[in-house]
């Protein structure tokens, strides 16, 4: 891909905040693209690994932020494990979603967070994920309410699908941890 | 040998099966693997995409609930969050601190977590297992799929060796299966993007079921929930875009293990298998 890069952009703190928020050491990468010839997803991505890790040397913020990327990377840990510098774009990667979400950058692509949100709700709510509350919120959310409802009667003949939720004591007690999690804001420990 | 057993909520759900069969395992070979009481979600990927501090603070919780003991746990996306906890938490004296806070117990990340598949190969040992195996799994050909999360990051895990783990093709070999080398072995399946981005998923899972059938395997064995949703129930999804026909069972490693050991296939959760594995237990004279 061709960059257009601006000087005050790498002139800015992008990247060693990034650096800091993620323990990964960008400014160690040397571009030799191992990262990206195992990704998964390097196929289908609008910015590859390598690319990731150059334009976030480079602060450019807004084109990582908003880049469809940082929600189709699987974590699959290739890309850390591989790494002759050991950095690791997995954790680049997350960072870059906390920020995107903090910063309302997200590409318009993506129902992930959504799914996350709803995720990370009903595990608080319950202390264990209650799958069918989850998939009907998100799908609702969605409008996707179609997909993969022809599995639904198998999937329940399989016992694949539990009809209620468990619900695990100390729910007030979730509900405050996720409160002094929030107050953290999103910083890496 | 005895530990606490962190089940995950897939166990607990869509992957009953992965259950069933485990504790069907460790029965059969006397280990002690009561649940961790009131064990909660481990935050799984959304956690981690979301909020780093939240991704260490609900592992931490179950691995203080867990105190003393060994964790043995069966769900590759738990392993991982739950060693990358031990792993920060250990390392860095910042993170104990600020996980302390939030959890409200302070715990220094020494808690001992194991995959059942360690356990099995490296703590209970083959030669036990050769020992209990009353039906070997004569004539079934397998290929051990092992997915992203058990062995990678080595730092992390310290499972296997990354790129060619053997754990699972020892033990299934222990069983008396032939395992067929598989170099698709440590691939991405698409994990879980099946809900949000279903394409990929069937991308990279058709990739790994057109190379299993390439080499010749009867079935795909697998350690992951995840991984052995996406590649069961998408699987004839899949066939249909690639316009071909897989016919790959895809089973837990603890059901094939389970089978060895004499346990009743109706204990062992295999009317959850989407495609059916009956045809080919019929062909390898492993009926009944």
């Amino acid at each position: 891909m061709t960059l257009q890069v601006k000087n005050a952009d790498i002139a800015g703190d992008f990247a060693t905040n990034v650096e800091q928020l993620s323990g990964s050491r960008l400014l160690s990468c040397l571009q030799c693209k191992k990262c990206s010839a195992g990704c998964p997803v390097a196929g289908r991505a609008d910015i590859k690994a390598h690319e990731l890790v150059r334009l976030t040397q480079l602060g450019q913020a807004d084109e990582v932020l908003s880049s469809r990327m940082i929600w189709e990377c699987t974590s699959c840990q290739t890309c850390a494990t591989r790494c002759p510098q050991q950095v690791s774009v997995a954790a680049l990667v997350d960072t870059l979603r906390v920020l995107s979400r903090q910063q309302q950058k997200t590409s318009e692509q993506t129902t992930l967070p959504v799914f996350n949100d709803f995720f990370l709700k009903s595990a608080l709510k319950h202390g264990r994920v209650y799958e069918v509350g989850l998939m009907a919120a998100y799908k609702l959310r969605t409008l996707r309410l179609t997909e993969d409802m022809e599995k639904l009667p198998m999937m329940l003949t399989k016992r694949k699908l539990r009809l209620f939720p468990t619900n695990v004591p100390g729910a007030a007690e979730r509900k405050r941890l996720w409160k002094r999690v929030q107050a953290a804001g999103g910083k890496r420990p | 040998m005895s530990y606490l057993f962190y089940p995950g909520c897939s166990l607990h759900g869509t992957a009953w099966d992965f259950n069933e069969s485990t504790r069907q395992v460790i029965k059969a070979l006397d280990l002690q693997m009561p649940e961790i009481k009131d064990w909660i979600c481990c935050g799984a990927t959304p956690a981690h995409q979301t909020d780093p501090l939240l991704s260490l603070a609900l592992p931490a919780k179950n691995l203080v609930a867990a105190k003393d003991s060994t964790v043995a746990v069966c769900c590759a996306a738990c392993y991982s969050r739950l060693k990358t906890a031990n792993h920060h938490i250990a390392n860095e004296p910042e993170t104990r601190k600020q996980v302390a806070d939030v959890v409200g117990t302070d715990y220094d990340g020494r808690t001992e977590v194991r995959h059942l598949l360690e356990i099995l190969v490296k703590e209970v040992g083959l030669a036990k297992i050769s020992a209990a195996v009353k039906n070997p799994l004569l004539g079934l050909k397998v290929v051990c799929y092992y997915g992203c999360l058990l062995a990678r990051p080595p730092q992390v895990t310290n499972f296997d060796d990354p790129e060619n783990p053997m754990l699972m093709d020892r033990l299934l070999r222990a069983a008396g299966a032939e395992v067929i080398d598989f170099p698709l072995k440590t691939e991405c399946c698409g994990a879980g993007y099946g809900i949000t981005d279903v394409k990929l998923v069937k991308r990279l899972s058709g990739q790994i079921l057109a190379m299993a059938k390439e080499t010749g395997a009867d079935c795909v064995v697998t350690a992951c929930p995840l991984c052995q949703m996406n590649l069961d129930l998408r699987q004839s999804a899949i066939e249909k875009d690639n316009e071909t026909n897989y016919g790959l069972p895809v089973f837990f490693f603890t059901q094939l293990l389970g089978m060895a050991l004499g346990v009743s296939k109706s204990a062992l959760g295999l009317k959850a298998l989407v495609v059916s594995p009956n045809e080919l237990f019929a062909a390898r004279g492993m009926g009944a």
